[in-house]
Formats: C-alpha cells, sequence, structure tokens
C-alpha cells in the first residue's frame, strides 16, 4: 500500500494552506504551508501537541476557520474560501465532524431527539415525520443505542455514550468525510475501544474516510493508515503508518514516540527521557522543506540534514535485516 | 464437593447496560422543583400574587379616582389617621389612602412591568444579533459608550419634559436607553457561548443563525434574562417614584407609589402615615419580585438540577 | 491487606454517599485499603468509578453534598473521618497531605506572583523569614525545572504554559514537606511529552523527598511508568490490588483483563479491538453481587447474587472476583493479553523506537 498513490482517488487536497490569526497587532501563523492528499476510504491522521495546528487544519477543511493562503480541494472543488450557498452546503452535507469533548458538544438543553436530527432537518433530508423518527432510530441503533433514549437529554448519558450520539448526529447525514478531532481522547479507556471499532465499522459498511486528529500515537497506529506529524504548525513528516513506526526520522516525530507511556512496567520503568528541543538543534543550512525520502514517506528538511536522514535509514534498514524478529 | 450452579457462566443482555434508569428529565419540572424548594421564595411570591391581585381587584371595587376630590372642603374627612374606616387614613383632599395606594400601585406595576417587558425585548433581541455580529459590535459599542455615560435620570427628566407628563410617555422614558445595557448584557453572555463546541457542532451540521438562537444560544441564556428582569422590575419601580417625586412623572389623573410618596412629604411631620403606607408597598415589591426573579433565576440554571 | 511494614494511611470500610438531585449516590462502597510509606501506589479507574472521590477524602475536600457515611481513615494516629473543624483540616491537608489537581490553575491564584504563592506557604508551614522564604522558593522553583527561577519569581501564573504551573503547583507542595502527595490527574490536560517530563519530576522528588505518593490516572501507560502497586478501581470499590507487574503481567479480575485487552497498543489493523461492552452501573442503585457482572464475559450466576470477597492470589495480589472462588470453573485471561511484555517489546522494537539503532 506504499507507493501505488497514484491509482487511489484523491478525495481531499490540501495545497499550501496558510492560516494566520490575528489578535490585536499580534499575527499568530497556526498553520504554515501544509500539503498532504486523503485519498478515498483511506485514514489519514494528523498528529501533534496541543497548538501545533492539527484542530485548525480540520476546522479550516470544514469551514469553522479562515484560510489565508493555499487551497483546500474536495474532490477537486476548491472549498475554502467564499463559496456560493448552494456550495456551501454540498461541503457541509459531505464532511462532518466529531467533536473531542462529547460533554461539550452536544446541545444539554435540547433532546437527543433533536441532537440527532439537527442535520436531517437543516436539509430536510426524511420524507414524513416517521421517516425521521425512523432515520433517528436507526442511527441510535447503529451506534448501539435504543430508541427510547430519543426523549432523554445529553447530561443523563455517560462520557462513551454522548460520543456515540455525536457519531450518529455526523452518521445520518451520510457524509463521506468524516474529521474526527481527536474523539475518543476525552473519553474512559474501556470506552475508547468501543468507539474505535464503532468507526471502523462506519468505514467498511460506507467506504468512509477519516481524517483522525490525535496527539497519541498508540491509538493512530492502530487507526490509520497515513500519518502525519505536525509541530507548530508545520507537517515534519509523513509517512504511511507502519513506515512511519517502522523509521521514525524527525526527531521530532522520535520524541513524540517515546513520550507515549506504554502500558508495560518493564519498558517504562527502564525508558529514558528524550526531550525534543528546537533551540538545540543544528538549524543551519538552506531552508527546509517537506521531501520525499522513500516512496511516500516525506520528511521536513534541508539538504544537510536529507543526507543525515538518508544515513540513518540505511543503518535502521541494515538492523531490520540482520533482527527480523526483534 | 458437587458442583455449585451458581458458579456456571451466564450470558448477558448486551444492551442491559444501556439502559437509563433514572426518571425522564424534565428541564421545567426541574425549574420549579427547585423553586419551590425555597420556603423564603415561596413566601415572597406569594407576597407579590397578593399585591397584584390586591392591585387589580381592589380598584375596580373602590372605583377610586384621583380626580375626585368632593371631600376637599370637609375638614373631618382630612388627614384622618388610619382607622377601621380607612385602612390608610386620608390625605390632605380627603381622598382614602387604602384606596389611593392600591390604585397607584397598579399604575405603578403596570408602568415597570411594561418598561421591563420593552427593555427586556429589544435588549435581547438586540442583544444577539450584537453577540453574533462582529461589524455589529464594532458600531453598538460606541452607541452603547455614548448612552451609557448620559446620566439616566437626565434622559428621563429631559423626554418627560418634551413629551409631556403621561403613562405610555413614562414608560417610554424610562426604557428608552435601559435596552442598551440589557443588550450589552446579553451580548456578552452570547459571546461567551457562541463559539462552544456545541454551537460548532451546529455550523458544521449547516443549522442557520436564526436556528441557531432559538435553539442553541436562547435557551442558554433563560437564567440569565430571568436574572436581567429581577432587577429591572424593582429599579423601574423605585424610578417611578423617584421621577413622580420629582414632579415629572405621570399626570394628576393617576395615582402611583411615586405620585403619593411626593404629596406625603409635604406632611411628614404632621402624617406620616401618608409616606409609610406607599413606601411598604413599594419595597414589599421591590424585595419580593427580586427575591422571586432571583430565585427563578437559580432555579432556571440546569447546574442546580443536579443537587 | 499487607499487614505488617510500615503503613503510612489505612483506611478501613469506608463509605461515601452524594446526595444528588434528591437521590443518594454512593460513590464508594467499603473500601478498606492500606498505604504503604515511600511506594507510589496508583489508583486506575474510569470517570466515575470513585477514584478521586476516595483520595479526597483524606483530606476532607468532598463537595459539599457528600458525606462519609461509613468507615475510618487513620494516619498518624488520627481517624481523619472524625475531624470536623475546617481548623483541624488544615493541620492535615497541605501540610501533611498535599494535592496536584489536574488543572493547576485551580489550585493557583490568579492575581499573586509565582514566587508571593510559594513563599507564602514556606512562611506559614516552615515559620521561616521572608528573604529566607524566597530563596527557598527559587531553589523549589529550580528542583522542579524552571529555568531563571530568580527572575521568574515575580511572574504571574498566567505568563506560564500548562506544564511550567504544573510545575509550580507541584513546588507549591513540595513546601509542606507532605507525608503523601497525592496527584489526581495530573498530566491529562498536559502534551505527551509534557506529560513525560511532569512524570520524571514526581518519581524523582519522591525519591529524593521520601513522600508517599498516590496516583490517580485513567492512563495504564502512566501506571506502568510511575507504580509500585496499582489499585483498580470499578463503581466505588478496588477490585484489584497488586505489584504493578502483577496487575499488568497476571490480572485476575475481568474488568483488569477487559483494561488491559482493550488498549489501543494491542489492536491489530483490520481486526476490531476489543471492547468492553456497556457502560459502568449507576450507583444511585444498589449494587448487587459483582457490579463488573453485566459487562462481563465470565459472568456467572452468583455474580448476580453475592457480592465476591477479595481473593488473596499472592501476598501482595488481590482480587475481588469470584472466578477465583474453588467452585469456579478454570479460566485462563484472554489470549489478547497474554505475554503482554513480549508483545509490547514486539511492538517497540519493531519501531526501533527504544532499540538501539
Amino acid at each position: 500500500m506504499v507507493s501505488t498513490n497514484n491509482e487511489k482517488e484523491v478525495l481531499l487536497s490540501v495545497k499550501h494552506l496558510e492560516v494566520t490569526f490575528y489578535n490585536k497587532k499580534r499575527r499568530f501563523r497556526a498553520v504554515k504551508n501544509a500539503n498532504f492528499d486523503i485519498y478515498k476510504g483511506e485514514t489519514f491522521a494528523l498528529v501533534g501537541e496541543s497548538g501545533s495546528g492539527k484542530t485548525t487544519i480540520g476546522r479550516s477543511i470544514i469551514r469553522l476557520n479562515h484560510t489565508s493562503d493555499g487551497d483546500i480541494l474536495y474532490k477537486g472543488k476548491k472549498i475554502n474560501g467564499k463559496l456560493s450557498k448552494e456550495d456551501e452546503k454540498e461541503v457541509v452535507r459531505n464532511i462532518q465532524m466529531i467533536f473531542q469533548d462529547p460533554a461539550a458538544s452536544l446541545n444539554e438543553r435540547a433532546t437527543i431527539d433533536y441532537c440527532v436530527s439537527e442535520g436531517l432537518y437543516n436539509f430536510h433530508l426524511y420524507e414524513s415525520e416517521e421517516d425521521r423518527l425512523q432515520k433517528v432510530d436507526q442511527a441510535l441503533e447503529s451506534v448501539g443505542l435504543l430508541p427510547e433514549h430519543k426523549s432523554r437529554y445529553p447530561h443523563e448519558f455517560s462520557g462513551g455514550q454522548r460520543q456515540r450520539i455525536g457519531i450518529a448526529r455526523a452518521m445520518v447525514m451520510e457524509p463521506e468525510l468524516i474529521i474526527a478531532d481527536e474523539p475518543i481522547s476525552a473519553l474512559d479507556v474501556s470506552i475508547r475501544a468501543q468507539v474505535l471499532n464503532l468507526m471502523n465499522k462506519f468505514k467498511e459498511e460506507r467506504g468512509l474516510t477519516y481524517l483522525f486528529i490525535a496527539h497519541d500515537l498508540s491509538v493512530v497506529r492502530y487507526f490509520s493508515d497515513r500519518i502525519a506529524v505536525i509541530h507548530k504548525g508545520r507537517i515534519v513528516e509523513l509517512a504511511p503508518t507502519e513506515e512511519l513506526f517502522a523509521f521514525p526520522l524527525h526527531p521530532y516525530t522520535l520524541s513524540l514516540l517515546q513520550a507515549v507511556p506504554m502500558p508495560d512496567p518493564r519498558i517504562e520503568k527502564s525508558k529514558e527521557l528524550v526531550i525534543y528541543d528546537e533551540s538545540k538543534r543544528d538549524l543551519s543550512g538552506e531552508k527546509p522543506i517537506l521531501q520525499e525520502i522513500r516512496p511516500g514517506h516525506f520528511v521536513f528538511a534541508n539538504d544537510r540534514e536529507m543526507k543525515e536522514y538518508r544515513e540513518k535509514l540505511q543503518e535502521m534498514i541494515e538492523f531490520k535485516k540482520e533482527h527480523p524478529n526483534a | 464437593m458437587t458442583q455449585d450452579s451458581r458458579f456456571t457462566f451466564v450470558k448477558v443482555d448486551e444492551s442491559a447496560s444501556e439502559h437509563i434508569a433514572a426518571p425522564q428529565y424534565s428541564y421545567w419540572k426541574s425549574v420549579f422543583r427547585r423553586f419551590f424548594s425555597s420556603k423564603v421564595a415561596i413566601f415572597m411570591l406569594v407576597l407579590i400574587i397578593v399585591i397584584i391581585l390586591m392591585a387589580i381587584i381592589h380598584p375596580m371595587i373602590s372605583g377610586y379616582d384621583n380626580l375626585n376630590m368632593e371631600n376637599i372642603n370637609d375638614p373631618t374627612s382630612r388627614f384622618l389617621r388610619p382607622s377601621l374606616e380607612h385602612l390608610f387614613g386620608t390625605d390632605s383632599v380627603g381622598r382614602d389612602q387604602f384606596n389611593a395606594v392600591w390604585s397607584g400601585t397598579r399604575t405603578s406595576l403596570f408602568a415597570s412591568f411594561a418598561a421591563t417587558a420593552v427593555t427586556t425585548i429589544i435588549g435581547v433581541i438586540v442583544g444577539m444579533f450584537w453577540g453574533f455580529s462582529k461589524r455589529l459590535d464594532v458600531i453598538m459599542i460606541e452607541i452603547y459608550n455614548v448612552i451609557a455615560n448620559i446620566p439616566y435620570t437626565l434622559v428621563c427628566m429631559l423626554i418627560m419634559y418634551t413629551f409631556g407628563a403621561g403613562l405610555v410617555q413614562l414608560i417610554f422614558a424610562m426604557s428608552c436607553t435601559t435596552w442598551i445595557s440589557t443588550a450589552y448584557f446579553i451580548r456578552v453572555q452570547v459571546m461567551i457561548i457562541r463559539d462552544r463546541d456545541y454551537n460548532l457542532a451546529s455550523r458544521c451540521l449547516g443549522t442557520p443563525m436564526s436556528k441557531m438562537i432559538t435553539h442553541n444560544i436562547l435557551p442558554y441564556l433563560i437564567s440569565v434574562i430571568m436574572t436581567s428582569i429581577s432587577r429591572d422590575v424593582p429599579s423601574f419601580i423605585s424610578s417611578e417614584v423617584f421621577l413622580s417625586y420629582l414632579g415629572v412623572g405621570l399626570g394628576q389623573s393617576y395615582a402611583s407609589l411615586g405620585r403619593l410618596v411626593q404629596d406625603a412629604v409635604k406632611y411628614i411631620q404632621s402624617a406620616p402615615y401618608l409616606l409609610i403606607f406607599p413606601l411598604v408597598v413599594a419595597a414589599s415589591i421591590s424585595v419580593s419580585l427580586y427575591i422571586v426573579g432571583q430565585t427563578l433565576a437559580d432555579a432556571s440554571d440546569p447546574r442546580t438540577h443536579m443537587i | 491487606m499487607a499487614e505488617n511494614k510500615d503503613i503510612i494511611l489505612s483506611v478501613k470500610d469506608l463509605e461515601v454517599k452524594f446526595k444528588v438531585r434528591d437521590r443518594v449516590l454512593t460513590a464508594i462502597r467499603n473500601i478498606s485499603m492500606d498505604f504503604e510509606k515511600g511506594q507510589v501506589v496508583a489508583i486506575v479507574g474510569e470517570s466515575g468509578s470513585g477514584k478521586s472521590v476516595f483520595t479526597k477524602t483524606f483530606t476532607g475536600m468532598l463537595d459539599s453534598n457528600g458525606k462519609v457515611t461509613n468507615g475510618e481513615i487513620w494516619f498518624e494516629g488520627q481517624n481523619l473521618c472524625e475531624i470536623k473543624k475546617e481548623s483541624d483540616w488544615e493541620k492535615i491537608r497541605g501540610r501533611k497531605i498535599a494535592t496536584v489537581f489536574q488543572d493547576p490553575m485551580t489550585s493557583l491564584n490568579p492575581v499573586r506572583t509565582i514566587g508571593y504563592q510559594i513563599s507564602e506557604v514556606i512562611i506559614k508551614h516552615q515559620g521561616k523569614s521572608k528573604e529566607e522564604a524566597k530563596k527557598e522558593a527559587i531553589s523549589l522553583m529550580e528542583r522542579v525545572g524552571i529555568y531563571n527561577a530568580a527572575q521568574r519569581y515575580d511572574e504571574y501564573p498566567f505568563m506560564y504554559s500548562g506544564g511550567m504551573r504544573q510545575r509550580i503547583v507541584i513546588a507549591i507542595a513540595l513546601a509542606c514537606r507532605p507525608e503523601i502527595l497525592i496527584c489526581d490527574e495530573p498530566t491529562t490536560a498536559l502534551d505527551v511529552t509534557i506529560q513525560a517530563q511532569i512524570i520524571h519530576l514526581i518519581k524523582d522528588l519522591a525519591k529524593e523527598y521520601g513522600f508517599t505518593t498516590i496516583y490517580i490516572t485513567h492512563d495504564l501507560g502512566v501506571v506502568a511508568n510511575v507504580a509500585d502497586r496499582v489499585a483498580v478501581m470499578y463503581a466505588g470499590q478496588i477490585i484489584e490490588y497488586g505489584l504493578v507487574e502483577e496487575i499488568f503481567y497476571d490480572p485476575k479480575h475481568p474488568y483488569t483483563w477487559g483494561l488491559l485487552s482493550s488498549l489501543p497498543q494491542l489492536g491489530e489493523k483490520g481486526n476490531e479491538l476489543f471492547a468492553i461492552r456497556g457502560t459502568p452501573p449507576s450507583l444511585f442503585e444498589k449494587v448487587i453481587g459483582d457490579a463488573f457482572a453485566p459487562r462481563s464475559d465470565y459472568a456467572m450466576q452468583i455474580d448476580f447474587e453475592e457480592e465476591p470477597p477479595f481473593f488473596e492470589v499472592s501476598p501482595t495480589h488481590f482480587a475481588k472476583t469470584w472466578l477465583l472462588d474453588p467452585r469456579a470453573p478454570k479460566v485462563e485471561a484472554p489470549a489478547t493479553i497474554r505475554n503482554l511484555h513480549d508483545k509490547m517489546v514486539r511492538l517497540t522494537a519493531k519501531g526501533g523506537i527504544y532499540g538501539e539503532h
């Protein structure tokens, strides 16, 4: 699955995306020259820490944030900037979002019936009142909830149940692309697997495409096909999942991998702390850009760094040959 | 040891754990339950209901007419101290004060309720758009700064002098600038909740702004609006009293708490009861409405429903 | 549990109830547990399992609608459940038992300088002079990893990042030289790289100052990193307790199995992750039998009838499940979590993350 990209259909394409926020007179570049494609049917993960700009990218795609430069193309059609009412509606119908905090993302004063029906009402996606209720029931059942929950209010549900309501609300719209902004990080561990399975189920049943925004690489590894690591608004490494885990090159990717605690006392207790400090890196040479080092594997580097990474990569490949089971 | 049948695996109903055991939640039921759990609030509610009923019913029975001064030349019916016949005594022209107070209460209550309604309706509507629109905000903030810096009493007096005395003029004068503070108050609240996740979610679902206001924002502001109302009504009562005291309030044909106070001040030494009764009624209205309103505002905040 | 050893805090039959909307919620259902001096005990559980409530009873910080309705908490010869006056609590809270919360801003005063807030505590608790306090505050700030502490002494909390603020909260907690440090999800709001640093710091300080750490978290990765002992909580009870290796490599309770099995790290692409079905029980109702039974794949008839006792697995390892009863059918832990260590090693080595390369 690594390099046969050209055969796949590009669903969403982000080109030279810049997002700048203005606060009084201060300018803050939240996203710097982001470039990536998302193929139909894949799960593309955007991984970074808070303030890295990963959520901003997600929100720009769904038109919650203004972009200051660059293009976002959905099936080849530009969807950022000014759009006609029809085009805007088209975007809303096709791209949906799952939010991080299930406690905050549901309208507390509305019943579950209304929460799930909201999109149906807006686009009048039902023939009759019965049809609508049936759709709501179906949506609830598809996420493992019961029709009797319709008359309840969000605060009566647990976090996992609420997140499933949030998923049901997005799913009734029958979207093609889902932006899942840290959909499980606010959930309890025992509930996370439920939600991930649910998302996978929908992916298989409906051929959905996901943009999965996360900070936890261990979750991403299970869930996604390709990963982009983003640091301070800049994509520093982009590769297919197994490639990234096998040959992480950028020092930030490495520190991120290291930082995630593994659920294994022996490994954790013998682990040493690596801190990524940009100011301590050798940043000499020309300006770095995102370049392909192996098919499908991109890293943010200049020529000098590229040379280092190539050497490192070679070492790793040889190490793997010698220790195939290590 | 024989096999214990209790130690065999059993199948569990998968959806059983999804059931919600708690009784159905209802917002308004919870509001009332919460409200009626406060004894003080119940007492104040009863008090204000009695006052309102008296103000509506009593003048109909008594047929009190503020311009009727038939006893003006009868010294035996002027300045009578409170007695069984005249519960609140009589004034300088021999009018029964009990009748006068209730008729006055009716006028004052009407004026303050009307002014509150105007203030709240305009304030909430303007505040909604103000909170949502960044462009409007720039202009509104300037308008607000100007209006907020003109003394309220001065505006009222100016309007009353311009348009003359009268009930409608009074209501207009009292509410013509206050709506902007309500609007400002609502604006701040809207700005706080405008960018919350659930509103972003609604935007992602294509919900139009009008629906956002009625379904996402307004329900969250009930408690805030209650608070604003419970502050406005008493403050309009005292505004009316104060304006009438200055002599710019209502015309001669109306009895109002403010006019009663204004008339009574002259006789504060000789007939203090003339002043006491209208003041007690005015204070009772203010306090009870304030407490009822505040309790209701608390009760309509769903956070209090949990406890 | 463990009888001998140096017990610093001992909880017996603790029960805590909350009044919510005229109904009674039993948040803690009869917990007995001893904390050994100098150990790092991690309490793992989902939200609503009562892990925060449990430790809040040690410092008298239950919300106003909650009450300890039964049980004893023994600390330095005193039963903490008998404390009524706020002034008596103040002798314990902060001074002997300090807490670091998830959101550092709840513990910091936004309008006071960082330095003032640390030295205030030093003056109050150690009775030092202003100059001495400042000196010690700066050295504490340095100790918790604030660079140019002397310069940053006069800054305000909002000028600090989340991770830095949490370091300050830890410094304030340390200023009182506590016997016990309760860390209530101290890194949940922080980024992973910052989290790693804070955890590291807490471990180092525990060694240096010799306090006992009670670490509350829902993250099994963090548990693996910090804990000597682990208590797993479910529905207001501790359902398994043991050394960290026992809990990870030889768990006995079906809930612990479920927690470990559902780790995304163990998931294989294309296959479903193991998921514990359903949701935790409502604690408004009386729980009969094993609270986890309705969600368990190993539920037996007796789980719905009688509450299981603690069975001893080893002198340090206890689990509250009928599966350990001699009458129960023999079951092994699910295949997913057998040889957990080997699997994790393979995972990490494959990426070359921790290996030499």
